[in-house]
């Protein structure tokens, strides 16, 4: 399935279990407490990483407070 | 592998990421911004899309460094380094609070917090309230729906009182509300953040953590165990809802420490990541130090009065030694019964300097209440424990034989 995440299509092997914590995971994603997520231009609820399945066609922001400057 | 180290490893090792060339100290980056090869690179960074350095202001590879480090020595966090302590103090109250807001804090504050609170903030809509750090029901009862945070030292500078943390924390959380600590006198070293049950804590690193007296600096540790999901905290919303446990850090970098701009200097921030490595050997020999000297003084014919945690009979020894361990900090307190004796012990004084500091090698002194102090009137000078005769005394990690020594000549020509 595809997705978008941070701008960049991104094709991942199908996975119905996956969720938005569960992705952050199989990505790697450091500095977990730092990020912020937003799903199809939403803001997630941190609460609700665990149980928000990732569906084919999602696009999801992972953004950092640290770095930018805004 | 950092946080599985023990605590004086992390003093040395904490945050430390191979540098260039194999570089084992922490680069200075001396450099105000960051370039990036595209538009597209930058853009990123600034939406928060990747993790990149942008402006020295807003971090820096040396600040962050330092950053890593007196985290993991709190206890776990996020750490924010300013430019001084002030600083930090200022960030962090200015994050949590607005106008219409009061602060409870301790009455025994340091000078520079004292004037913060009742001089700057009071400028910008904030009430402060003023309370004994050893009265806990005054705390208690002064809690109010106004009340957004409690602020305390660990140890009072210069009154040397040692407010029961733990039970400052307790009153806090029944309330909903963080406790700061300015934990500068301590060091996370005698008690971590952690173990206290502090939300924020604060320093000075301009002190011990620097060490040395080459700079100024300050540090802000969120311990990210408050919660912020309350109506007292409405402008917390957004930040609690992306980043729970760090709303405040978010806060503080995205909104206030950003705007303020009292950031560190990477220079400075050098300088304390080199500095911190001998805390631990450091506060061993200003304490020890401490003991010596105040059992001496104890003693001594010319001497009106001693305090210091660590005497025996000191109101604060039980609850000193329980918190730190058995180490009762590098501060003391003395007098001579008057003025004119308190300046010519501080003028026959050779080896101790006598300036506006703490926490460095050197043994320092100071007569706060005509310097440190001298712009409070007398009721406040009682509240933070200041008479016409204290001289404080900041020992140093010299051969206690000398200072002692030192101190003793000094006093002969009372
Ligand atoms: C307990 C305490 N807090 C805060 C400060 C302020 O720190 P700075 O001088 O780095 O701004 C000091 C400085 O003397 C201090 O002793």
């Amino acid at each position: 399935m595809k997705i978008t995440i941070n701008g960049k299509e991104t094709a991942l092997a199908e996975n119905p279990a996956r969720t938005v914590e569960s992705l952050l995971d199989e990505l790697d994603v450091a500095q977990r407490q730092y990020i912020s997520v937003e799903l199809n231009g939403e803001i997630l609820e941190r609460d609700a990483f665990g149980n928000t399945p990732v569906q084919s066609g999602d696009i999801l922001e992972f953004l950092y407070f640290m770095g930018g400057g805004r | 592998m950092q946080t599985t180290l023990r605590f004086d490893s992390l003093l040395v090792h904490g945050g430390l990421e191979p540098g260039p060339a194999g570089a084992t100290s922490v680069p200075i980056v001396q450099s105000s911004s960051f370039a990036y090869e595209t538009a597209e690179a930058l853009e990123d960074v600034f939406r928060g899309r990747a993790v990149g350095q942008v402006y020295t202001r807003l971090g820096n590879p040396t600040t962050e460094a330092l950053e890593r480090r007196l985290a993991l020595l709190e206890g776990g966090g996020a750490a924010i380094a300013t430019a001084s302590g002030m600083a930090a103090i200022t960030t962090t109250v200015m994050t949590i609070i607005r106008a219409g807001d009061e602060i409870l804090a301790s009455s025994s504050l340091f000078g520079g917090t004292f004037s913060l609170f009742r001089d700057t903030l009071s400028n910008f809509g904030v009430t402060v309230r003023f309370i004994d750090p050893l009265d806990l029901e005054g705390f208690r009862s002064a809690i109010n729906e106004q009340t957004r945070l409690l602020f305390v030292e660990t140890v009072g500078n210069p009154k040397l009182d040692v407010p029961d943390i733990p039970l400052l924390a307790e009153i806090a959380h029944q309330a909903g509300l963080p406790l700061i600590v300015d934990a500068t006198v301590t060091t996370p070293c005698l008690a971590t953040g952690a173990s206290l049950g502090a939300d924020i804590v604060v320093h000075s690193t301009s002190k011990y953590i620097n060490g040395a007296g080459t700079s100024i600096g300050g540090v802000i540790i969120d311990r990210g165990v408050f919660d912020w999901n309350s109506q007292k905290f409405p402008h917390f919303e957004q930040f609690y809802k992306k980043y729970r446990a760090f709303a405040f850090t978010a806060r503080a970098r995205k909104l206030v420490h950003k705007d303020v701009g009292a950031c560190a200097a990477p220079f400075n921030s050098f300088l304390l990541t080199e500095g911190i490595q001998t805390l631990a050997l450091r506060m061993e020999r200003h304490c020890s130090n401490a003991l010596a000297l105040a059992r001496i003084l104890k003693r001594h014919p010319k001497v009106a009065w001693v305090n210091y945690p660590g005497l025996e009979d000191s109101p604060q020894h039980t609850i000193a030694g329980k918190l730190y361990g058995g180490r009762y900090g590098g501060l003391l307190t003395f007098g001579t019964g008057e003025k004119a004796s308190a300046f010519k012990v501080i003028n026959g004084l050779r080896l101790a300097k006598n300036l506006a500091n703490i926490g460095d090698a050197k043994t320092l002194v100071i007569h706060p209440a005509s310097t440190i102090c001298a712009d409070y009137n007398a009721e406040e000078k009682a509240l933070m424990g200041v008479t016409e005769d204290l001289i404080r005394v900041s020992l140093g990690i010299e051969d206690c034989r000398d200072i002692i020594e030192d101190f003793e000549k000094a006093l002969d020509s009372v």
